[in-house]
């Protein structure tokens, strides 16, 4: 009974680092000035599962550090970038899957979260792997337009919930 | 004439396509949320019909509330009363941003904005500044344009004067509310590419500031070219010069120099 115990906390604790975000890079729109993307930077030190960021100013990207055993959803650099007054014009996050079985339409679902992939062959992923949203807030407004239309045929996509990300392997 | 000089220097500029954080007018866009901006505002006017100048300081706190509401508030301190500088008034001011269209390196956005301000300085002009000389209430919507190393922002308000103090009554004799418009372009000069947030920021802009009073034949037209300075990304120092084209109407010291000290601390509130 104790050993069956351990294996559920096992599982539940593997499933957990599965969708766990170690890494994003994010390039942020409607910007070029250096204090409007300093505003970005640190609305994003603000917060607490943030370890570093960088910034390439020209570029308008931030790559974000995260601590370990963070929880953050890709909803939080969203909503920091929107509080400076811009906009995520792309959002690239780094995961380190575990033997995970990953195909088109599959979800993997954490703290209430679905992680669902999108556009993708059945393959088994390892490691860091490197995937970016698709949904709306998280592309700029002129890809999510034609990405509406492409994904169309994927329920969850078109219903726009802030509990599923759609992702795409890169 | 106002009207085709407005039209030409849009089509000139929408060409080029900067930087939109102006010197004399707003732009659409807000501070970021929980940023706290402390100004001082400080304008050296030639008086035209009297010896000397009229100095105006302005120390002023901005508040990004959230991503679409800012808040603003003002003191204004003049030498209006040629003895010594005093507090004649104070102004609030709030900005809605109500649209916004975002890619790389462009946006355009449009808010509504509305000012009310106390003076209680003498009246002595046709012109009216509610950021100053009148009590009064402003209204008006402005819309920002940016594409990569410009900006172009143009505005329109409704301006209504009221008296300024039981001594200093709104002249019965004068209009009392006047139509606003500016248009303001702005160029990033320096960085040509950016290597930190330490590198000083240098921006040029141009912005023309008019009023007609509603009902008259009686307007003005200012130019105002400066330069800006953004230090640390974090830091403002404007140096601007603010030049009369035409007026018809009693202006007594329109011509001079304006500088604009800002500083921003970011995340004061949540």
């Amino acid at each position: 009974m104790k050993n069956i115990i351990l294996i559920i906390a096992a599982i539940i604790a593997t499933n957990f680092a599965q969708a766990q975000i170690t890494k994003a890079e994010l390039v942020a729109t409607g910007l070029t000035c250096s204090m409007c993307s300093n505003a970005i930077n640190k609305q994003f030190k603000t917060l607490p599962e943030v370890d570093s960021v960088t910034t390439n100013l020209n570029k308008n990207s931030f790559t974000i550090y995260l601590k370990k055993g963070n929880t953050l959803t890709p909803k939080a650099f969203k909503d920091k970038v929107e509080k400076a007054g811009f906009f995520v014009g792309s959002l690239v996050l780094t995961m380190p899957f575990d033997n995970v079985k990953a195909a088109d339409n599959v979800a993997i679902t954490t703290n209430n979260t679905n992680y669902i992939f999108i556009d993708t062959k059945p393959q088994t992923l390892q490691g860091q792997t490197l995937v970016k949203v698709l949904d709306k807030g998280y592309v700029t407004q002129k890809e999510y337009k034609s990405l509406q239309k492409a994904l169309a045929k994927y329920p969850s996509y078109v219903a726009n919930s802030n509990n599923n990300f759609h992702l795409k392997t890169m | 004439m106002k009207i085709i000089l407005f039209f030409l220097s849009f089509c000139i500029t929408i060409q080029t396509q900067a930087q939109e954080l102006f010197v004399v007018t707003e732009p659409a866009s807000n501070m970021a949320t929980g940023t706290i901006g402390l100004r001082l505002a400080q304008s050296v006017l030639k008086e035209k019909y009297e010896p000397g100048n009229n100095y105006h300081i302005m120390p002023e706190v901005m508040w990004g509330v959230s991503k679409k509401l800012m808040l603003h508030t003002a003191i204004f301190i003049s030498n209006r009363n040629k003895s010594k500088l005093e507090t004649e008034g104070g102004t609030l001011y709030a900005k809605y941003r109500f649209y916004s269209t975002d890619d790389v390196h462009k946006h355009f956005r449009a808010a509504a904005y509305g000012r009310v301000s106390v003076n209680n300085s003498d009246i002595h002009q046709e012109e009216i500044n509610t950021m100053g000389h009148n009590s009064g209430y402003e209204t008006g919507v402005v819309a920002t344009q940016l594409i990569h190393k410009v900006a172009i922002s143009s505005s329109i308000s409704y301006e209504q004067a009221t008296n300024n103090s039981k001594v200093n009554k709104f002249p019965t004799a004068q209009i009392n509310n006047a139509t606003n418009y500016t248009l303001s372009f702005g160029r990033l000069m320096y960085p040509k590419s950016y290597t930190s947030y330490k590198q000083t920021n240098i921006n040029v802009m141009v912005e023309f500031v008019g009023q007609k009073l509603n009902g008259s034949s009686k307007s003005f037209l200012d130019a105002v070219p400066s330069i800006q300075f953004i230090i640390n990304s974090q830091a403002r120092i404007d140096l601007a010069y603010i030049q009369q084209l035409y007026s018809t109407m009693y202006r007594t010291a329109t011509n001079g120099v304006y500088l604009k000290l800002e500083y921003n601390l970011f995340n004061v509130t949540k």
